[in-house]
């Protein structure tokens, strides 16, 4: 898919790009608000992330100027401010979704294809990963066509690890994509262990073969290479 | 005590030592005025006497005459008053006179004549000096009493209307306050005072929030660019097992860095009042949703959940009552041990979860200080009690805590709101 990237902050901007290429995107940048508006006249694009506040303008009057003009494109906040009033705005005006800085990029990255599938598939589009088979509008998870029964976090889990394929996930990334930033929950990590491990039980009972990579003490990869 | 009784006070102190002095003084000044007037009398007496004696050497009649003796010629004798009292038949007692005794000539004949006068009796005096004086004390305090009410209600006014104002004024308001002035130097000086302490106080006060604002907002970019190029030395292969435990610490330092800024800056944004909407929340839902929430990690540390919980709507905005319940209820989960107990009930007037739980170490007051945990290895940065806090001011619920041995109850009182419904 197609994303333009409207962010100020250089490093930032290049982390994000860099990340979504890898993922396979074709991705552009914007790094003021006079270069976006350009941009998203011209061509077109699939997802817009939008940085609020930008040197010369807000991010807000861009959202504004796509439900205008009618490009159909999916939206996504990103803000340092975090403030309720710029997510509800925001979310009225037309953005899909909103992300507080600092985010994962894994996170991320989670958001910009659920948001595309939403867009484009309707929501029900099916994700593979070898024989593993995710549909993301009925919460079910199939091994070689068998059905897994699994609760709603372990579920969350594997969506995300898929979603974030040969990716490294921190603990912490985890944590926060299962029960949002506010949380700050102790057991947290021990919990997740543990899913982990039923997740990796079910996965073999079924027949699959265990992706699930532990990098250190730090987190975990879903992946099949080495 | 307040300043009217205080003066009100001090005036009858003053008053009740003034009192017999006032008596002791008059009382002898009102002797020495009639004794000096009764004197006179008897002088002028003396001298229409001698007058006449000197005239016709007769002694005339007169009202005053007590006495009259001859003495011996040798005998010297100077004048002389007295006072002596005399039982008169007439009265059936003994009245109080002043005498004057003085010598003189009556047909060649050295004599002594004796004056007298009548003078006021004492008790009399006394009682009728007490009475009077009682009454102008009496007058004098009704006076000085209505006296101070009245500039007490008047003068001080702008003083307690001032008072109220400043009891009132809250820094994080915008409007500047207006202080009523006055004709009293004093006041108008005070008034001066308080304005410029105001002036300070905004100013500091709003130097402040600036600066907890820009620090949490600002260092959110910086520490999402820190992070995601951590992320990335760590999916590197080249780093030995030193190198990685150093950049994992760095990881899990700078999450916690944004954790605190995200709690700090939620702080301060409840605070500034950002959370204006008065949504109609149904408490009851919102619990249900946590506990969906969380219901696998309360499995997995095996914790039975006992709840009676009624339907209870209050007026607040809807993600900080999400934030308050979810941190009660994540706290019951947190502190537990495993296999422990919560119980949660809620009714119109509060919300109560009790748990199980460690000993506590925190004194109880403490307990809702920013960064207050248990032991500084927890995960738990300890600001959620803080924000619960914050987020019960703002709209008057009222929490506590309360523990025996090894059980935690937090109560969270919807009071305010139940009256004002």
């Amino acid at each position: 898919m197609k994303i333009l990237v409207i962010e100020d902050n250089a490093e930032l901007l290049q982390d994000i790009k860099n990340f979504l290429e890898e993922e396979g995107n074709i991705c552009e940048i914007a790094p003021n608000y006079k270069l976006a508006y350009d941009k998203i006249g011209i061509f077109p694009y699939d997802i817009l992330i939008v940085d609020i506040t930008l040197p010369d303008g807000n991010g807000l009057d861009i959202i504004k100027a796509v439900k205008k003009e009618n490009i159909d494109a999916g939206i996504i906040i990103i803000s340092a401010k975090n403030a309720v009033g710029d997510k509800i705005h925001g979310l009225e005006i037309g953005a899909d979704d909103y992300l507080a800085k600092p985010f994962y990029l894994a996170e991320l990255n989670a958001r910009i294809k659920a948001l595309y599938r939403r867009k484009v598939y309707n929501g029900s589009r099916e994700i593979f990963f070898n024989e593993i088979k995710i549909k993301p509008d009925s919460y079910e998870v199939f091994v070689d066509d068998h059905l897994l029964n699994l609760t709603k976090k372990e579920f969350d889990i594997i969506h995300f690890f898929v979603v974030n394929r040969h990716r490294l996930l921190t603990k912490e990334a985890i944590a926060e994509h299962l029960w949002g930033d506010h949380i700050e929950m102790a057991d947290s990590y021990k919990f997740i262990y543990t899913h982990l491990a039923n997740l990796r039980k079910k996965i073999a009972e079924s027949g699959g073969k265990d992706y699930i990579q532990t990098i250190y003490s730090v987190g975990y990869k879903f992946t099949d290479r080495e | 005590m307040n300043l009217v009784r205080k003066t009100n006070t001090y005036y009858l102190i003053f008053l009740a030592f003034l009192f017999p002095v006032m008596v002791v003084v008059d009382y002898f000044l009102i002797q020495y005025v009639v004794n000096s007037e009764v004197e006179e009398i008897l002088l002028h007496e003396q001298e229409r006497i001698n007058f006449h004696l000197d005239g016709n050497g007769k002694l005339p009649s007169s009202n005053y005459l007590f006495e009259t003796s001859t003495i011996d010629e040798a005998a010297v004798f100077t004048p002389q008053f007295k006072d002596t009292l005399l039982y008169e038949g007439y009265a059936g007692k003994y009245i109080p006179y002043r005498t004057y005794a003085f010598t003189s000539t009556v047909d060649s004949q050295p004599v002594k004549i004796t004056l007298k006068h009548v003078l006021l009796e004492i008790n009399e005096l006394i009682w009728l000096l007490f009475i009077a004086t009682s009454f102008i004390i009496l007058l004098l305090v009704l006076g000085l009493y209505f006296i101070n009410q009245k500039v007490y209600k008047w003068a001080w006014n702008p003083f307690f209307k001032n008072l109220a104002k400043l009891k009132k004024y809250d820094v994080t308001q915008k409007d500047p306050i207006h202080l009523k002035t006055s004709r009293i130097n004093e006041f108008e000086e005070l008034n001066k005072v308080i304005t410029t302490l105001i002036d300070q106080v905004k100013k500091d006060f709003q130097n402040l929030k600036e600066f907890n604002e820009n620090i949490s907002h600002e260092v959110q970019t910086p520490l999402a660019i820190i992070r995601n190029k951590v992320v990335l030395l760590l999916e590197s292969k080249n780093l030995d097992e030193r190198e990685l435990k150093r950049v994992e610490a760095v990881y899990q330092e700078t999450n916690k860095l944004s954790k605190i800024g995200k709690s700090l800056t939620l702080i301060s944004r409840i605070e500034n009042q950002e959370f204006k909407r008065l949504d109609r929340v149904d408490v009851h839902a919102i619990i249900k949703n946590i506990l969906n929430n969380m219901e696998e990690i309360i499995n997995f540390r095996n914790l039975k959940v006992s709840k009676e919980l009624h339907p209870v709507t209050i007026e607040c905005d809807h993600i900080l009552a999400d934030i308050l319940f979810t941190n009660l209820i994540k706290n019951a989960v947190q502190h537990n041990i495993d296999g422990g107990v919560i119980k949660m009930l809620l009714t119109q007037e509060k919300f109560e979860i009790t748990n199980t739980g460690e000993v506590s170490e925190i004194a109880t007051e403490k307990l809702f200080h920013r960064f207050q945990k248990d032991s500084p290895t927890k995960e738990s940065l300890g600001l959620g009690l803080a924000i619960n806090q914050k987020i019960c001011e703002i709209y008057g619920f009222r929490l506590t805590y309360a523990r025996n041995e090894k059980t935690h109850i937090f109560s969270l009182f919807f009071q305010s709101q139940v009256e004002k419904e």
